[in-house]
């Protein structure tokens, strides 16, 4: 714990980094890896990122949050409603109006839509709205104590509630189509190839900062409070911190994160409707994270990629038998691997006698419970 | 032949089909007025339908038919006297067969068809079943017409139902309204006003608009202002106790439901998250069963081909199922809650996340079983008669099947009482409940005990999967429309405690169907209940009802 980050790892860093922001982009531009796989692969980076939300709170402080879908949708939907605005009249009313509006019958734009018309607040409502939501739920949530599957079930009642609110047409949301058709995005064409490859680029650091971001966030003392607050909240709070504070800061900063990743994920998939809210998408990211291994920030990167990756061939596949896969592989998952293929694989190099630091960080969490109970 | 020389409704028929001038037809119709004649109605329904044919015998001589339903390889169609509804036989005392686009139908227009209409209007006046008298009657009522005035007034003399004399008095008030002369009008508001009938509210209103206008009759319009108001009271009335009826036996459901899920909750501390898909495998069993009571049912899992045969019964024996499906639906839930907890729950006893994760993945494969087995589409469960009707109290309408869930929830409500408090694994599970270390040391079997309580609980969500079947589809994802109210519900109740469960039920319940009223709108509403509770747990966070702890974590 001396140093932040030891030279092998940061050496590790900068080679995924660099691999990610120039070698794959340029491969791309030669024509050697096609356009479809850059897009892909950028959808994917995104549920990455959402998958560290997930982690950063269940993983490291042992809040299992089922409303990292409602962030990540608001801030697609923030984005979304910059990129509607961006279709102008190209739209197939022709007019200056959304086209779902237009449908509607809305005859003028709605005041709240009216500054969408510059990037720069939809990116600052990206931040501030999932942001100031997080902060008045967990405040709420933090301060009355609810705590292990109550705050849970809340999350997922708050996404469930969400959700139903999107739904509805007058709340000029796009209700259950959404937002879709985007044609441009700061004035490219959101459907060339450039823009994919910038976007692909764009996600790339996005996920290196949020990483880097959070590897330093838990090695400092802030990281230590917060497993100890996984682990024993009663201990930590006896000791004399402030435990509701620290979980909020938590909880705030994995809503952004999320909220980043749904940004980024709109324009890449080009749609966004309130069926990204529902709580199974909130436990889809809570998956990838089991999959991959929590309590760590490299489990959920793999898991996210690794699980969609098989998604995407399952569904092809064995269409039917997609979600029995999925469920199936939960459940074993959890019952026979609480720490997912990265403490797997941890074990099989502790076979070979190598200590691992990825390890040390994960308590299991269910050995401290067990011992309280 | 004179016109009037018939006796018989039939005969009048005839001689009105046959009759040229077109005065004389409508006073032939008009005579069958009053006439409670089962006859009548489908004879005149023919007429208007062009289904009655003129048949010309070699004599030329017409005679009015109907033709008999079934045809033969040619077409053609037995002829049916409509005088006597015997066959038409030719000279030889043969059946005639003929072809029905031989023959012309008798001939009406809009003036006939509006005389047999009030014929037909007044005969519904004396059907034997109530229920349609009524219906009749605020037809009549509705319609304003003064002609029908003295019909209404006798047969309203000779009514003896309580329901119908009301619908009688509401129905010659409203034509009243319209009288020429302002005593009768005044006179006929009083009588609304006692009344307080929903249906006239509109022609009150009209009343109160007509005698505001010049010229004013203030008389009139104090009546008519009168009348609004008592019925704009007595429509909050039925609003607000036909509101808390809805809540009432919505909170039942919720409460059948959630019932299940505050014992295992309460006692292993687990989250079921697949406890709405066990509720739904009690419904898919009502289903089943219903099919095997009626026209048998193919399924084809995975590919296999698997008939269930049927009964073919009908009538109160095919009703009967529903009796058979209660238990069937218990046990097929329990048994497969009993499976989930041997298989993944034991495990996770002590992790509550973890276990939330696990169920999770279990409703996944679940709902999919549900579609490889019972299809995507929803499934149709037909309601028994004795479930599908309905009680009008001073026009509040009680549903049979809300009536029925709700006693059926005070029932198992009860059973649960009884067995969680006087029977003896009821104390086996109330000791693992308050310690679970303490009881095992003691020699409670805590495994038999976790795992029979498992079984209840999912048992007690089957049951509530087979009266859902019974107010909506069922489908394969019914199961995720209610988890999140259940959870609510238990968390808002208070973990392991019934009463809390009750309570919260019927409070969620009420007040749902409360602000769906007064907002219009389920949605916003649905959205304020979820925020009212996450305000109610800043008050209580652990709920109406809290379990007595002395663990610091508990």
């Amino acid at each position: 714990m001396t140093r932040t980050f030891s030279k092998i790892e940061l050496l590790l860093i900068a080679i995924s980094a660099l691999l990610l922001i120039v070698v794959v982009p340029a491969l791309n531009a030669m024509g050697m890896i096609s356009d479809y796989s850059i897009n892909l692969w950028g959808k994917y980076l995104c549920y990455a990122i959402l998958a560290i939300s997930v982690d950063l709170l269940w993983g490291y402080t042992g809040l299992l949050s089922l409303g990292q879908a409602l962030f990540f949708s608001l801030g697609g939907y923030m984005m979304g409603m910059y990129l509607m605005l961006m279709i102008g009249k190209l739209g197939q009313y022709k007019s200056d109006l959304p086209d779902f509006m237009v449908f509607l019958g809305h005859t003028f734009l709605p005041s709240f839509w009216k500054p969408f018309y510059s990037p720069l607040f939809a990116g600052a409502m990206v931040l501030l709205v999932p942001g100031l939501l997080a902060c008045v739920f967990g405040y709420l949530a933090f301060r009355s104590r609810i705590k292990g599957v109550y705050f849970s079930i809340l999350t997922q009642a708050l996404t469930y509630g969400a959700a139903l609110m999107f739904f509805r047409n007058d709340m000029t949301m796009g209700g259950n189509n959404g937002f879709t058709d985007f044609r441009f995005i700061l004035g490219a064409d959101i459907r060339s190839p450039e823009t994919k490859r910038a976007l692909f680029i764009a996600t790339a650091v996005a996920i290196v900062a949020v990483f880097v971001g959070c590897r330093w966030l838990t090695r400092t003392k802030f990281g230590l409070v917060q497993r100890a607050i996984r682990d024993s909240e009663v201990r930590v709070l006896f000791s004399g911190y402030a435990a509701a504070n620290y979980k909020l800061f938590v909880f705030v900063v994995s809503g952004l994160i999320a909220s980043i990743s749904g940004a980024l994920f709109v324009p890449q998939v080009g749609i966004i409707n309130p069926g990204e809210m529902e709580t199974t998408k909130s436990l889809e990211a809570v998956v990838w994270v089991a999959v991959g291994g929590r309590g760590t920030l490299i489990g959920p990167i793999i898991g996210a990629i690794g699980v969609n990756w098989m998604k995407s061939w399952a569904t092809q596949a064995y269409p039917d038998l997609w979600l029995i896969i999925l469920g199936g592989m939960f459940v074993v998952i959890v019952l026979f691997l609480p720490k997912g293929i990265v403490g797997l694989l941890g074990k099989l190099l502790g076979l070979f006698g190598k200590p691992n630091t990825v390890i040390d960080e994960s308590t299991a969490p269910h050995e401290t419970e067990a011992a309280k109970s | 032949m004179s016109a009037f020389s018939a006796n018989t409704p039939r005969q009048t028929i005839v001689a009105a089909i046959l009759e040229e001038d077109d005065a004389k037809k409508a006073a032939l119709i008009s005579s069958l007025s009053g006439n409670a004649s089962a006859d009548i109605a489908p004879l005149m329904a023919a007429w208007k339908e062009d289904a009655i044919y003129l048949f010309k015998t070699p004599e030329d001589k017409v005679i009015p038919v109907l033709l008999a339903e079934e045809k033969d390889a040619n077409g053609k169609q037995t002829a049916i006297l409509v005088e006597d509804a015997s066959p038409l036989k030719d000279a030889t005392g043969q059946p005639v067969r003929i072809l029905a686009s031989d023959l012309d139908a008798a001939a009406h227009d809009s003036n006939l068809r509006g005389v047999m209409k009030g014929v037909l209007d007044l005969q519904a006046l004396a059907n034997p079943n109530p229920a349609k008298r009524i219906l009749a009657i605020g037809t009549l009522g509705m319609a304003q017409d003064p002609d029908k005035l003295p019909a209404l007034l006798s047969r309203q003399s000779v009514e003896t139902d309580h329901a119908t004399n009301r619908a009688f008095r509401e129905a010659i008030a409203l034509i009243q309204l319209k009288d020429e002369s302002p005593d009768t009008r005044l006179k006929a508001l009083v009588e609304l006003k006692s009344l307080a009938s929903l249906a006239s509210y509109d022609f009150v209103k009209a009343a109160l608009a007509e005698a505001s206008a010049p010229p004013e009759n203030p008389a009139i319009a104090a009546a008519a202002r009168d009348a609004i108001l008592s019925i704009d009271s007595h429509r909050v009335t039925v609003n607000t106790l036909g509101t808390c009826f809805r809540g009432l036996s919505l909170g039942s459901i919720l409460l059948l439901v959630a019932l299940g899920l505050a014992i295992t909750f309460g006692l292993m501390g687990v989250i079921n998250m697949a406890h709405g898909e066990i509720m739904v495998v009690g419904a898919y069993a009502t289903f089943v069963v219903q099919a095997i009571f009626g026209e048998g049912l193919d399924i084809s899992p995975f590919g296999f081909h698997l008939p269930i045969p049927g009964m073919h019964l009908s009538g109160a024996k095919l009703d009967a199922y529903f009796l058979v499906a209660l238990p069937v639906a218990f046990l097929s839930a329990a048994a497969v809650g009993i499976a989930l907890e041997r298989t993944v729950i034991q495990f996770l006893y002590r992790r509550p996340l973890e276990s939330l994760l696990a169920t999770w993945g279990v409703s996944l494969v679940l709902q999919q079983l549900f579609r490889l087995v019972f299809g995507a589409n929803n499934v149709q469960v037909y309601s028994p008669a004795w479930l599908s009707g309905n009680w009008t109290i001073n026009d509040i309408i009680f549903g049979w099947n809300r009536v029925f869930v709700i006693g059926f929830t005070i029932a198992v409500v009860a059973l649960v009482w009884v067995i969680l408090n006087r029977t003896s694994l009821g104390l086996l599970i109330r000791a693992v409940m308050q310690n679970r270390q303490m009881a095992a040391c003691m020699g409670v079997p805590t495994e038999r005990v976790n795992m029979l309580t498992f079984g209840l609980g999912s048992g007690l969500a089957g049951l509530a999967g087979a009266f859902l079947s019974q107010i909506g589809n069922v489908g394969p994802s019914l199961g995720q429309s209610y988890i999140v109210d259940c959870f609510m519900t238990v968390v808002v109740g208070g973990v392991g405690s019934i009463a809390g469960t009750v309570l919260s039920a019927l409070a969620i319940g009420v007040t749902d169907q409360s602000l769906q009223q007064y907002l219009g709108n389920p949605v916003l509403g649905k959205i304020l209940v979820l925020v009212a509770i996450i305000a109610f747990l800043q008050w209580r966070p652990a709920g109406l009802f809290v379990t007595k702890s002395r663990s610091l974590e508990g």
